[in-house]
């Protein structure tokens, strides 16, 4: 905390205050912007909140299911594409972790076996880094150009960036890992395979499982947003209600969002806290 | 011996509740797969197999189809690209991302104030009273559905109710973040060390300036490593949500997709592919930076 | 090569980081069944010249042989071999410490299992193996605690559990590098005295290198004296004179006056702790 630190803590504010102008001018914004469109829609929609919907806004159809029986499947819906995703992207996330590790990759190969893992190790990265860095939506629009619109695709869509995420969290913990156990048992004759496997593998499943949980969260919201594609997800009822300003169902389905992520919240915080004693 | 040993192994501690969430996800994975009708199409084979080769085929840059391979020809036409949209699409973006973090972080910590359980009891840790529970319930209740909603949502609803311009976009991204900034430093205030503020509260000062004294500066490091964590998160969100018709990368992107022009897609999905790689890259060096100034 | 199973011979042992020596030409042999303590401040080389001994550090010069075998010599068979048949007591432990008690003193003894074999001790163990396992915890006192986690255990506990793993490996050479660093003076006495008995019943050969000089003449029939990484003295404990132990400590000469081995707890042994 001395006078240079804190000055230069003062230079990282400016700099964000400037850039912060900076984006605003880029983009126009112009606070006035926000209140020039007609505010009584505004307060129509934020006033339902209070009051969301419990059944239809319009007449249906005689027979169609009851709107929390539809709020329930399309939650539902969510919760299938975000769990087909989670399992792809946990096998192939725990797949290219090992190959994007360098601490089973580069340290434990040795002779000819090196150049191949590591030349293996590049690409992985690379790979992950890539396909990490396409937003899933991306995906799902590519997957829509590429195969027509499928439950599959917009599955494996969710899944790209989720697995290179966990490729690299995973890798990234393992590499991290305290050596001393995995020195011990080098010592005591164990391969490096051995060791990787046995020693430094086990220590990190508790960050993996927390971490885990949380990316189910990311999914189901993604799987959520997948509906304004076509998808039977939470996001399609919610663009059609709010299309036909029907805001108290557009709530109903919010609330439901909301409850379904926070669930999982509380369940993957509760994972962390066991696994932590 | 085999007895004692039989005995200690039904007593040996177990981890019901994560074998049993384990069992679950598992289960709920296993059903989707077998159950869920994700492996079966209602187009054939052939058909995507076509629907792939035309894709595929007209990845390629119009301008450049019939001609052979050219390294040149592939950049001066990527030189185009950028200089018709690129550039401004990448721009458009960036500033979406910074103008939403900046103002997602001016509003999580203003929303942290009240949700941080000993702020809302008046720095008094013996009695969590009734102002803490009116005050930090509901600003809490509050941080999560803000979190809860995904960007994309908000984007959507408050393109309808704000106008066509680019506050949606920049509101979105900066709710969702204030839910999620606003949690985490509401937990750096909570977990501060008790004797500054309380010593400072017995001088009789007010909550507010505890707040601007004792606590910010404290908890600052870690919040601008968070916030600057959540910004790469910001840049990623940020190439999709022109998608919904506000000229940025996304829009573009949508644009080339309604038109087929696939070539030019591509060319987008990769630029939005590079932004996302270089604020990746520029988190990471000033986070470092921050970690060794602070 | 039956007859001198678990011989230890360091023959012009040197290594050296980046030019700096941290061990000079050290000489010794432990024959079978043999108990020496390895004394010397910190930064003496006593871990570098145990790290030596199961070839976790090659000698820059020299060589370390086991059972008159050279470490250099051996193809990487003959080595997993040889280390799995050297127990090690780190001073940090270096236990897993999510893992229950009986995976850590299982994998004491992966250099001795191939992959799955490994693999299978760990995730379902044999009941063969359970019971092995049990007596080895038993026989450090500790049997009660076998399924529990490592981490839950204390200090001293966990200090039992690093010994049992290497007692697992079966050993013909134990060795230990500081193991009473992390317990008090009260357990630290039980600890080297528990490690001593169990090497005499089972005739292993034992290096221990310690802080506390006390320990090491109450339990140690030899001792071996390092200073910055040469050998200072190698005999029988009570042949070592006071002089050379102030000299081994770069205290003054006379600094303290205590006979060579009837000592009784002398100021030394405390203020090195």
């Amino acid at each position: 905390m001395n006078r240079a630190s804190s000055g230069q803590r003062r230079m990282v504010i400016i700099t964000l205050a400037i850039a912060g102008v900076w984006a605003a001018n880029a983009l126009k914004l112009n606070p006035i912007d926000l209140v020039t469109n007609n505010t009584s829609i505004i307060y129509d929609f934020f006033s339902r909140a209070l009051s969301p919907a419990m059944d239809y806004e319009s007449d249906v159809p005689l027979g169609t299911k009851p709107l929390i029986v539809k709020t329930l499947s399309a939650a539902w819906q969510t919760i299938l594409f975000a769990a087909a995703a989670m399992g792809i992207s946990l096998i192939g996330g725990v797949l290219f972790g090992f190959l994007a590790s360098s601490s089973l990759m580069i340290e434990s190969a040795r002779g000819t076996v090196k150049y191949i893992t590591v030349t293996l190790y590049g690409l992985v990265r690379f790979l992950m880094a890539l396909i990490r860095s396409i937003h899933e939506l991306l995906w799902a629009v590519l997957f829509l150009v590429a195969f027509g619109i499928s439950e599959l695709s917009a599955v494996i869509a969710l899944a790209l960036p989720c697995t290179g995420i966990l490729a690299k969290i995973f890798s990234e913990l393992i590499d991290e890992t305290s050596r001393s156990a995995a020195h011990a048992i080098r010592g005591g004759g164990g391969t490096p395979i051995q060791v990787y496997f046995f020693v430094l593998l086990p220590q990190t499943i508790p960050d993996l499982l927390a971490y885990s949980f949380y990316r189910f969260e990311c999914l189901l919201r993604s799987s959520a947003v997948l509906g304004f594609f076509g998808y039977p997800t939470l996001g399609f009822y919610i663009a059609a209600s709010f299309e036909n300003l029907f805001y108290g169902e557009v709530w109903c389905y919010l609330y439901t969002l909301f409850l379904l992520v926070a669930i999982v919240d509380i369940w993957s915080n509760q994972i962390r806290a066991e696994l932590k004693l | 011996m085999k007895d004692h040993l039989i005995q200690l192994y039904r007593a040996r501690p177990k981890t019901n509740f994560v074998r049993l969430s384990l069992l679950v996800m598992a289960l709920l994975i296993s059903y989707t797969w077998i159950g869920g009708g994700f492996l079966s199409s209602n187009n054939s084979i052939i058909q995507r197999t076509e629907n792939l080769e035309r894709f595929v085929g007209e990845l390629k840059p119009y301008e450049l189809r019939g001609e052979s391979f050219n390294i040149y020809s592939y950049l001066s036409w990527a030189k185009t690209m950028m200089a018709e949209k690129g550039w401004q699409a990448a721009e458009t973006t960036l500033a979406i991302s910074v103008a939403a973090i900046v103002l997602g972080g001016i509003l999580g910590n203003l929303l942290a104030i009240p949700a941080s359980r000993n702020f809302a009891s008046n720095f008094n840790r013996d009695h969590l009273n009734l102002s803490a529970l009116l005050l930090a319930g509901p600003a809490r209740l509050l941080l999560i559905f803000l979190r809860t909603i995904p960007e994309y949502v908000w984007a959507f609803l408050l393109l309808s109710l704000i106008g066509p311009n680019a506050w949606p976009l920049v509101l979105a991204l900066a709710l969702h973040n204030a839910g999620i900034i606003g949690k985490l430093s509401a937990e750096v205030i909570e977990n501060l060390p008790d004797q500054p503020q309380v010593s400072l509260h017995s001088t009789g000062a007010s909550r507010l300036q505890i707040m601007l004294t004792a606590v910010l500066p404290a908890a600052l490091a870690r919040l601008l490593l968070f916030f600057f964590y959540r910004w790469e998160t910001c840049v990623r969100e940020a190439t999709i949500l022109g998608m919904l018709g506000i000229v940025s990368l996304g829009f573009w992107i949508q644009d080339a997709r309604a038109r087929n022009f696939y070539d030019e897609m591509i060319f987008f999905i990769l630029l939005g592919a590079l932004i996302v790689v270089i604020g990746d890259v520029i988190s990471t060096l000033v986070r470092t930076h921050i970690r060794r100034i602070f | 090569m039956n007859a001198a199973r678990g011989s230890l011979c360091l023959k012009n042992v040197t290594v050296a980081y980046q030019g700096i020596e941290a061990l000079a030409e050290v000489s010794l042999t432990l024959k079978p069944g043999e108990a020496a303590a390895l004394i010397g401040l910190s930064g003496s080389g006593k871990t570098t010249l145990l790290n030596t001994c199961n070839a976790l550090i090659q000698p820059t010069n020299g060589a370390v042989s086991i059972d008159g075998k050279k470490f250099s010599e051996m193809s990487s068979q003959e080595l997993r071999y040889a280390r799995s048949r050297i127990g090690f007591i780190h001073q940090s432990l270096s236990l897993v410490p999510n893992l229950r008690v009986i995976q850590n003193v299982v994998s004491g003894r992966l250099g001795q299992r191939s992959f799955l074999g490994g693999a299978r001790d760990l995730l379902f163990p044999s009941t063969n193996v359970v019971e092995k396992v049990y007596e080895v915890l038993d026989s450090v006192g500790i049997a009660e605690k076998i399924y529990e986690r490592t981490d839950r255990l204390s200090g001293g506990q966990q200090q039992r559990v690093a010994i049992a793993r290497a007692l697992f490996q079966d050993p013909l050479i134990l060795l230990a590098d500081e193991p009473i660093s992390s317990v008090d003076p009260v357990r630290a006495k039980a600890t080297i005295s528990l490690i001593r008995e169990i090497c005499k019943k089972k005739g292993l050969t034992l290096c221990v290198s310690l802080h506390n000089l006390d320990l090491a003449k109450t339990f140690f029939p030899r001792l071996i004296g390092l200073q910055d990484g040469r050998l200072i003295f190698d005999k029988a404990t009570e042949t070592v004179g006071a002089n050379e132990i102030n000299k081994l400590f770069n205290l003054p000469d006379g600094c303290i006056d205590f006979g060579p081995l009837t000592s009784k707890p002398s100021m030394l042994g405390k203020s090195l702790e």
